[in-house]
């Protein structure tokens, strides 16, 4: 945008306030000013560009650059949205004003930068942390705001506050209500939740032939994503929730079915006398982590599946969504072949023996790991390998 | 009544609907709902609100 049409001649431009008329023959006096015209997010950028008559996309890349070198482009937009005002908002400055106001920016320029600067340097990743996370959460606001209301990122700065809080309130809102609906559909019938989201989907459709209830479409989407969810994880809150560990003493005292809701489930066998040839086990978890230890001399045929999380299988490990992960080694003769069936909606399947145990307290290990071979625990000798 | 639908609802009823009924049919055992089947069915699902939403308002 030029400078020329800050005085109100653009013919898409609302006539701006640029302060008394100049003499004539004098320039009128420039202000810094948002861009109502020119503007991505508040205008900041397009009033820079148009008061230092340079092209407004420099300004970007330098706010983009610095938001990502340590957050100070976030520092600096936000102070210029609270202190610039719109340009159809502007007061009439003063004559001889204008040389104040523009030292009043440098110096305000100048103190952020330094401010910032520290930042930068020491505490970069320390403010990015915190900022971006931040900038991401209002902007992800007025962006929800936007699509919610249809009133966009625009008006003072007070407006765009008051638009972003109204957003991140919608978000926080739908994220309620996601682990809400989740729960129900995890622990109540299968077929509630879906029947509420087609009885919401028919009420929307219906309301647009006699009164729409746009205002029920991101709830709806949000029970409908709830309910995805725990259908695709296969996740279902049968067992309970928090952390069972059990240590049969004998092939007697082991069940062939161990589950739990949400939490951790351990099946230690190292104590166990468990029979010669194939042991069936069967392990179902909602949320969480179900965990076998076996004794050294037990070979173990694997048939696990994993909605999203990981399978570590003596420390050989398989992540990702939709896990289906499937080991039958044979097990040598007069030996034990535990048959392990797991079933986790989200988080880990774990197998190992007592080396395993030793493996995992000396060494950290987690989802999506990088196996190092010459340090990960093989498969049991007891199986039949090659 | 109203004269002439509104066209941005229609389109968001008529999606939820259908993910509705999507997820019925994984819970009467009738498909196996897995995340490679899900996540493209609510990007499409949302895609197709926002589109109708955006057209919406360029008139």
């Amino acid at each position: 945008m030029d400078v020329n049409d800050t005085q109100g001649n653009g013919p898409d431009e609302e006539p701006t306030v640029e302060g008394p008329q100049a003499p004539p023959g004098e320039p009128a006096p420039k202000r810094l000013t948002r861009s109502r015209g020119d503007r991505v997010v508040g205008g900041v950028c397009g009033g820079l560009g148009r008061y230092f008559n340079v092209d407004p996309l420099l300004f970007r890349i330098g706010a983009v650059a610095l938001v990502f070198l340590g957050g100070a482009g976030i520092l600096l937009y936000l102070a210029a949205l609270l202190l610039v005002p719109n340009e159809d908002q502007a007061a009439p400055i003063a004559p001889g004003a204008q040389g104040r106001n523009r030292a009043l920016v440098v110096a305000a320029v100048v103190v952020l930068l330094i401010v910032a600067w520290p930042f930068l340097l020491f505490g970069g990743a320390l403010f990015a942390g915190i900022g971006i996370p931040l900038a991401l959460l209002v902007g992800a606001g007025v962006l929800v705001w936007w699509l919610v209301s249809g009133e966009g990122p625009s008006g003072s700065a007070g407006d765009i506050a008051r638009r972003a809080a109204l957003g991140v309130a919608v978000v926080i809102g739908c994220f309620v209500l996601f682990l809400v609906a989740g729960f129900g559909a995890a622990a109540g019938p299968d077929w509630l939740i879906p029947a509420l989201v087609v009885a919401a989907g028919g009420a929307i459709a219906a309301g647009a032939f006699l009164k729409p209830v746009r205002w029920l479409v991101p709830p709806a989407l949000t029970i409908a994503l709830a309910a995805g969810v725990v259908a695709a994880a296969d996740i279902d809150f049968d067992g309970g929730i928090g952390q069972r560990e059990y240590r049969p003493g004998s092939s007697v005292d082991l069940r062939d079915h161990y589950d739990v809701g949400i939490g951790q489930l351990v099946v230690d066998l190292r104590e166990t006398d468990l029979p010669k040839g194939d042991v069936p086990l069967d392990l179902d978890v909602g949320i969480g982590e179900a965990h076998v230890i076996v004794p050294d001399d037990v070979c173990v045929a694997t048939d696990a599946d994993v909605g999203m999380g990981n399978v570590a299988l003596f420390g050989r490990d398989h992540g990702g969504v939709d896990v289906a992960y499937e080991d039958a080694p044979d097990a040598k003769p007069t030996t034990t072949r535990l048959l392990l069936h797991a079933d986790v909606g989200m988080g880990q399947v774990r197998v190992n023996d007592s080396r395993g145990e030793l493996y995992f307290d000396e060494h950290e290990f987690g989802p999506f790991h990088d196996d190092d071979p010459d340090l990960t625990p093989a498969q049991p000798a007891a199986c039949v390998t090659g | 009544m109203r004269a002439r639908p509104d066209i941005p609802a229609l389109v968001a009823g008529l999606a939820v609907l259908a993910l509705g009924g999507v997820l019925l049919l994984d819970s009467l055992d009738a498909i196996d709902l897995t995340f490679a089947v899900f996540a493209p069915v609510a990007c499409a699902v949302a895609g197709a609100i926002l589109v109708a939403n955006g057209l919406s308002r360029e008139r």
